[in-house]
């Protein structure tokens, strides 16, 4: 209760600048100038949030839970709905589970009836569930799906988390040119539908930029012995290492390609990209390459202030992607509440797929005709046992 | 029917259960019928979840890559459910105990590895013949199928059920029911008493093998989207549970212990955290204090028994005094 | 030459935590006659222990390792009480007991879970990296990671710790009594029941030490690192014969040697089936394991 005040007092004291001096820079998530005051909202506009708080996933679902009330509360201290007009969210946990999310989804629209959905955390829960929003015609937004063929289900179906489709082929550009790459080696898990997903767009991205794959190797979930897939590919001599990865995996098979004598750099996808892959995988991590949505070094002032505000609330923990991602769902969903100055379902729907250049810790945010994201996306460098964005680091040689 | 149906959700929507939940229910009741067999003959399977996705996967490759209805998709998958469980069967089905259990844990591995790989194996063939490197993908491994249209009705569901129910009732009946129950209590006498054990012990791996797939077809268009880590070892446990609770010395026991397993999430939303620990308490405290399940007729009998002794034992030594 | 000696110092390590945890099936199998499938999340209990032990409360790993051991043994105590004695005083059936204990480790493993949660914020926490050297030393082509090599030391170690315990000290004599006749060994004046909890107790350390060995090298602890080990272990002691312990590690380090192996010839895609698939014929051929009594496994 205590860290709540002090962060609600922080968030007050940040916005003082912010609107007192409109022509700055945005410091803080605010008063999007694109819209006027609300006038017609009812007292409690009322959202669902259907998230893995527990069970496997319950890693990233507990993240996006405390990133979600962080929003919110903020949001209500604003009065950014107007005034007298509170954001109320609904959580219901998946557990990682289809059948608990399309039963979190029927429970959520048609008993408690909210206005509009945030979730599910995976994606392949989102297939399940969100056929249930799209005909109950209620919006819902993913904010970790990276699946592909997600917002195909139709057009009350949104995602604000980017794609593996649309991260890697530019960690791959950027990668290749960087280090002129000719020739790689690749391993990847086979058995997890965001690893192989991933692994797919890495094949793709590679043969667009000329790159040769001298050679690939599969490894299972739950897997922590890597040393032969690793023997076969460093045995090509490949000129970087692409790995597509959960973070559990990727840590495990930096610290033994470096065990095992290889000392160029390794490329992955999202799943590396946290801080723990970091902190554990130790001096194995120089020289790793994420591409990813989003990174706890972004330079964007809002994201700064987020990472502010969300260590404050929640004892000096850093938040990660999903939490980023979230966050700016949570604002985003309330964006069109208060844009489209209505609790109706269609109507905020129709706001959602407006929104066009929404400053948030993402970057500059825009729904595209598929309701898919777009900003740009970021590509890090690890030294020094953190994350620094690649093109810095470039320039600084 | 529908009415009915209606009827029966409405009465239990205030323990959390909707349409969807209720579904799912069933085709829990189905997976329960499918483990009953093969327990109600002294067989200890852990197959149904690897059959369950052998039904699955062919019932949706029906529907979906071959455009037939949901009821041919359906016979598809208990078909090739049944023609697989034959050469499985007979080499595994003469083990016993936990021998089987492990044997039908590692099948239900090896649909899993199958699934996952069966693409790039095939990719694999074909770039040996064609020479260049070919990619195939039709099952799609660990991504899944999805966009699979929600074809199950909850009337199909309990029609099923209705008729693998009355199917049961009329087996037990049957001198091939009662095979059964022999070769449960003792399998070399019933062998001494010309029964032919392997026979039975297959057809009855058989029918529990095509059940379990009718429940995996079902599901599969209910969930919309199918992933191999679905079928794995938990889901084998989790079936067994359903009927640990049920009990097995009735066929009704393993549907009501789906039924309630599948509800307890829902129903315990209220304490969110604590669903998986309150699950774990309420198998063990049915093992540890009800053996027989919660259906449990002769159990019950021998309750009521004993507790209308006592209160004339009561009775009586009151009168005396 | 280099890479098989490479993989068969891996398969060796991997095998000695496997066998290690095996050990633990193979004695409550041996003296008590059941399966306790709660055992693999023991395994997971005893990597917790000594995640908290040393990442909370700062202990050092020398400090930590036995009291996570002990920690894990008390644990299976706690599972003879609750789920397996009530069982065998109402002489219920072999297959109760293995599914009670099937359901006490539905209930460990949430339990944990909810710890996890608490503690971590999610359930992935990670071992601090470095509490053992893993720096590779070079010896002639082969890259040796220490920490590999002290993992098998200290299996090793504790299977001939547990071996001197068994054929020489009075406990030990009296649990190969009591594996062997129940009956007579009660009339011969040995408490069973004690020897039951003593069974428990070691089995469960053995299998606690087997997932703080699995935590230092793998770094990764989750709740459910005990059901990845689970079918490892159990396809380990049917290798190797159920009731033997010396047949579990011999099963253990095959299993491990088994799936290095065909990791590095076909991608480790297909090493469950090969697992798998060496299970169901050795199921077939010779279903008591490489060193177990021929008797009831078949029907």
């Amino acid at each position: 209760m205590v860290r709540r005040v002090f962060a609600l007092i922080l968030v007050l004291a940040l916005l003082a600048p912010a609107v007192m001096a409109q022509d700055e820079e945005v410091l803080q998530m605010g008063f999007w100038e694109e819209c006027e005051d609300p006038a017609g909202l009812p007292e409690t506009v009322t959202i669902g949030a259907i998230f893995a708080q527990s069970g496997a996933a319950s890693v990233y679902g507990i993240s996006q839970s405390q990133a979600v009330d962080l929003a919110v509360a903020e949001i209500n201290e604003l009065a950014y709905l107007g005034e007298g007009v509170t954001l109320e969210v609904i959580y219901a946990d998946s557990a990682g589970d289809k059948e608990q999310a399309i039963a979190a989804m029927t429970k959520l629209v048609e008993e408690d009836g909210v206005v509009a959905v945030l979730g599910p955390t995976l994606s392949s829960e989102a297939f399940s569930a969100d056929p249930i929003a799209q005909e109950n015609g209620v919006p819902v937004m993913g904010v970790s799906n990276t699946a592909a063929g997600i917002t195909d289900m139709g057009d009350f179906v949104f995602r604000d988390s980017l794609p593996e489709s649309a991260v890697i082929p530019g960690t791959i550009a950027q990668a290749t040119e960087a280090l002129s790459l000719t020739q790689v080696a690749v391993l990847y898990g086979n058995d997890d539908d965001f690893t192989i997903s991933g692994y797919d767009v890495f094949v793709e991205a590679l043969e667009a930029n000329y790159v040769e794959i001298l050679a690939e190797a599969t490894f299972a979930k739950g897997d922590v012995d890597f040393s032969a897939q690793l023997t076969t590919l460093l045995g090509t001599n490949p000129e970087a290492l692409v790995i597509s990865a959960l973070a559990a995996e990727a840590t495990q098979i930096i610290v033994q390609a470096r065990q095992a004598g290889y000392t160029g750099p390794i490329i992955g996808g999202n799943g590396l990209n946290s801080p723990a892959v970091l902190t554990n995988s130790g001096e194995a991590s120089e020289g790793v390459i994420v591409g990813a949505a989003w990174n706890i070094a972004s330079p964007e002032a809002l994201s700064t202030a987020f990472i502010e505000a969300y260590s404050a609330a929640y004892e000096d923990a850093k938040p990660d992607q999903f939490a980023a991602q979230a966050y700016t769902g949570a604002w985003l969903m309330a964006t069109a509440i208060r844009c489209g100055d209505s609790a109706e379902s269609l109507a905020i729907r129709d706001s959602l797929a407006e929104i066009v250049d929404f400053p948030s810790p993402l970057g500059m945010f825009s729904f595209d005709e598929d309701r898919n994201p777009v900003h740009t996306p970021v590509v890090q460098i690890a030294t020094g046992g953190a994350f620094a964005v690649l093109g810095a680091e470039m320039t600084e040689e | 029917m529908d009415s009915i149906i209606e009827f029966v959700i409405t009465l239990l929507k205030p323990l959390g259960v909707t349409e969807p939940v209720f579904q799912f229910m069933l085709v829990s009741a189905i997976l329960g019928l499918s483990i009953y067999l093969t327990l109600y003959t002294g067989m200890f399977s852990l197959a149904s979840a690897g059959f369950m996705a052998i039904g699955a996967y062919f019932g949706v490759a029906a529907t979906q890559f071959w455009h037939l209805p949901l009821g041919l998709g359906l016979i598809i998958g208990m078909l090739a459910a049944g023609l697989i469980a034959i050469p499985i069967g007979l080499p595994v089905l003469r083990l016993k105990d936990i021998y089987l259990a492990i044997a039908t844990i590692g099948f239900g591995e090896v649909v899993n590895v199958v699934i996952l790989n069966f693409d790039d194996v095939v990719a694999a063939i074909l770039t040996a013949v064609q020479g260049e490197r070919v990619r195939f993908r039709l099952i799609e491994g660990a991504r899944g199928i999805k966009n699979i249209p929600r074809l199950t009705e909850t009337q199909y569901l309990v029609f099923f059920l209705i008729i693998v129910g009355f199917f049961i009732t009329r087996l037990h009946r049957s001198r091939f029911g009662r095979s059964m129950a022999a070769i449960r209590d003792d399998e070399r006498a019933a062998a001494n008493m010309g029964i032919n054990v392997t026979y039975v012990k297959n057809i009855v791996f058989i029918l529990s093998a095509m059940l379990a797939a009718a429940a995996g077809v079902f599901s599969a268009h209910l969930t919309r989207i199918i992933t191999p880590d679905a079928y794995g070892f938990d889901r084998a446990v989790d079936i067994l549970s359903f009927a640990v609770l049920g009990g097995t010395s009735t066929w009704v026991g393993p549907i009501v212990g789906g039924m309630t397993l599948t509800a307890l999430p829902e129903t315990l939303r209220a304490v969110n955290q604590y669903r998986g620990v309150f699950t774990g308490m309420v198998l063990l405290a049915v093992i540890l204090f009800l053996p027989g399940g919660l259906v449990d007729p002769a159990g019950l009998r021998a309750t009521i028994r004993r507790v209308r002794s006592r209160l004339r034992r009561a009775a009586e030594s009151q009168g005396a005094t | 030459m280099d890479t098989f000696f490479q993989q068969l110092i891996n398969a060796l390590s991997l095998g000695a935590i496997y066998g290690l945890f095996a050990l633990g099936y193979a004695l409550v199998f041996s003296v008590l006659g059941v399966l306790n499938l709660a055992h693999s999340a023991v395994f997971m209990t005893g990597a917790f222990f000594g995640l908290v032990l040393i990442d909370k409360l700062q202990l050092p790993l020398i400090v930590a390792f036995p009291l996570a051991m002990i920690g894990a043994g008390l644990v299976s105590v706690a599972l003879e009480f609750i789920a397996f004695r009530p069982l065998r005083r109402r002489g219920a059936p072999r297959i109760s007991q293995l599914i009670s204990s099937i359901g006490a480790s539905i209930l460990l493993v949430s339990i944990t879970q909810l710890l996890f949660q608490n503690l971590y914020g999610g359930t992935d926490a990670y071992f601090p990296r470095g509490l053992v050297p893993d720096e590779p030393i070079l010896l002639g082509g082969l890259r040796i990671v220490p920490i590999r090599v002290i993992i098998l030391i200290a299996a090793l170690g504790m299977m001939v710790i547990l071996q001197a315990v068994v054929s020489r000290t009075q406990i030990g004599q009296h649990m190969r009594a009591v594996a062997f006749n129940q009956r007579v060994a009660a009339l011969l004046g040995i408490n069973v029941g004690r020897v039951f909890v003593t069974t428990f107790f070691i089995a469960g350390a053995l299998g606690g030490a087997a997932g703080m060995l699995y935590g230092l090298v793998f770094l990764n602890v989750s709740p459910f690192i005990g059901s990845d080990v689970a079918l490892v272990g159990l396809t380990a002691i049917v290798l190797g014969g159920l009731g033997s312990i010396n047949g579990a590690v011999l099963g253990g380090i095959l299993v491990a040697a088994l799936q290095t192996f065909s990791t590095a010839i076909g991608g480790s895609s297909y090493r469950n089936i090969v697992v798998f698939g060496i299970l169901f014929l050795l199921l077939l051929v010779r279903p008591q394991g490489l060193l177990g009594q021929p008797d009831s496994t078949r029907t």
